[in-house]
């Protein structure tokens, strides 16, 4: 490798990976719009997969997202579910995360090449997916266990209460969402930590929703709803900030837009045919299965950056081709998932409305 | 009726103007390429029918490889920006209305 300087091709589009990547887009989508956050998270890796450095891969990834994120804010502000003060202030912080991520990425890319990035990135997701993954599966087993009522009144976490309690003068705003004053100074690591994760996989909101949900006490409806604001101001600023270092691909985004905004509806009118408790089993599953995949690409990437004894042709090509199959894997589990649970409650619904129908016309 | 052929209409009309922004985009791929890359100082090496980008280039380098060295032009940077709202917006548009004219809707 050169030494400064390196070569930072995107990838060649040819009629096969344009459709996979829309193909991933509408699956990325739908998951997103059922889960309500962090469908991104097979979007990456599967840009990866399809050749992209990891770098170009979050950089584009961002750049799909921002503009969606404001249509979708925008919506869910109608319906009162966004706290715009509260989103804002995280997004600022947030910023400030994602630009010390950039940095961070970018001194990767230097030292160690696109080769780097795709290591760094792989590593953060498998971080990220096992912890957040391994909690979101304990969280589907107690509320499957709950009873309906149970599961309406999730009480304020104790962390939650005593953020909310804390005073301190002149750092405090009054937060809608958690219908509480809150002192900004929370809300700095919390929004670093957000921005920060989003440069590095381009999912912030792992962090930014259970941070608001359980560390502020704010609703998980809101949470996600405010997520979007945030989302938007990251997405904006991170988009700029990997635009100037000639990351984003702006074709590989707009094919995965195409497919993600037809996804984006299916998954969210598939929310109301099934219970929450459905949703979070998706979402640990499709996560768990997304994170085996990547560990697959590691020894790839340590024996082309030295780290490791050279591996045979033969065994990179296969251990490359068990990570893709994997991936693949997530993607169709998380497909049927939400087409399956759609599919199975609309008909349930027609059925109830079919007996509804014939009980009243009997009387 | 009248209001699906309404739908059916302003479907047909954010879908057309989805198509053209796509064909803009990929008509001109080559050109929303070299605007990302040279975003920043970059390399510019002609190979055959392909271009390679380098970044951080340096001269004698790049010499080397028969290529030229640009100087970056940071409001490139607006040129996916720009893209990924119009797309976004028009797409947007045209994937609601195309399910709601499909009779995918929400459960009440």
């Amino acid at each position: 490798m050169e030494h400064g300087m390196e070569l930072f091709n995107f990838i060649e589009l040819d009629l096969t990976t344009s459709i996979i990547l829309i193909l991933v887009g509408f699956v990325g989508g739908m998951v997103s719009g059922f889960i309500g956050s962090g469908g991104a998270f097979v979007l990456t890796p599967a840009m990866m997969t399809l050749g992209a450095p990891g770098m170009v891969a979050v950089a584009s990834n961002i750049c799909h997202k921002f503009p969606k994120a404001l249509v979708g804010a925008m919506k869910r502000h109608k319906y009162g579910q966004v706290d715009v003060k509260l989103g804002l202030v995280m997004g600022v912080f947030a910023e400030a995360g994602v630009l010390t991520g950039k940095h961070v990425m970018t001194g990767i890319k230097h030292s160690f090449g696109a080769v780097g990035t795709d290591l760094y990135v792989s590593v953060m997701f498998i971080i990220t997916l096992a912890i957040v993954g391994t909690f979101v599966f304990r969280d589907y087993r107690k509320l499957k266990n709950m009873s309906e009522e149970e599961q309406e009144n999730v009480e304020l976490t104790r962390i939650a209460k005593w953020v909310q309690s804390v005073k301190i003068p002149g750092t405090m705003f009054y937060s809608h969402a958690a219908k509480s004053e809150l002192s900004f100074l929370f809300l700095i690591p919390l929004g670093f930590a957000t921005g920060f994760l989003a440069s590095a996989i381009a999912v912030g909101g792992f962090i930014g929703v259970p941070a608001m949900i359980y560390l502020l006490g704010v609703p998980a409806i809101m949470a996600s709803a405010t997520e979007l604001v945030i989302a938007f101001v990251m997405g904006l600023g991170g988009t700029i900030f990997y635009g100037l270092e000639g990351a984003v691909d702006i074709r590989m985004a707009m094919l995965i837009l195409f497919g993600s905004l037809f996804g984006i509806q299916i998954g969210a009118i598939g929310t109301t045919y099934v219970k929450d408790y459905q949703v979070k089993f998706t979402m640990a599953l499709i996560m768990l299965t997304v994170l085996f995949s990547r560990f697959f690409y590691i020894p790839g990437y340590l024996s082309k950056l030295g780290m490791i004894a050279p591996l045979t042709a033969d065994t990179a090509q296969k251990l490359k081709w068990i990570g893709d199959g994997v991936l693949y894997l997530a993607l169709f589990v998380g497909a049927f998932t939400v087409i399956s649970a759609l599919l199975k409650g609309m008909k349930e619904h027609r059925e109830q409305q079919a007996v509804l129908a014939r009980a009243s016309a009997a009387d | 009726m009248a209001s699906s052929h309404a739908s059916l209409g302003k479907t047909l009309f954010w879908g057309g103007l989805t198509a053209i922004l796509y064909g803009f985009l990929f008509h001109y791929s080559d050109e929303f390429l070299r605007l990302a890359h040279t975003t920043v100082d970059a390399c510019v090496v002609q190979k055959g029918v392909g271009v390679d980008y380098y970044h951080n280039p340096i001269p004698e380098l790049c010499a080397e490889k028969g290529g030229t060295v640009v100087k970056g032009t940071w409001w490139y940077v607006f040129a996916p920006i720009a893209m990924a709202f119009a797309l976004s917006y028009t797409h947007g548009l045209f994937t609601g209305l195309f399910w709601d004219v499909l009779g995918l809707k929400a459960k009440k």
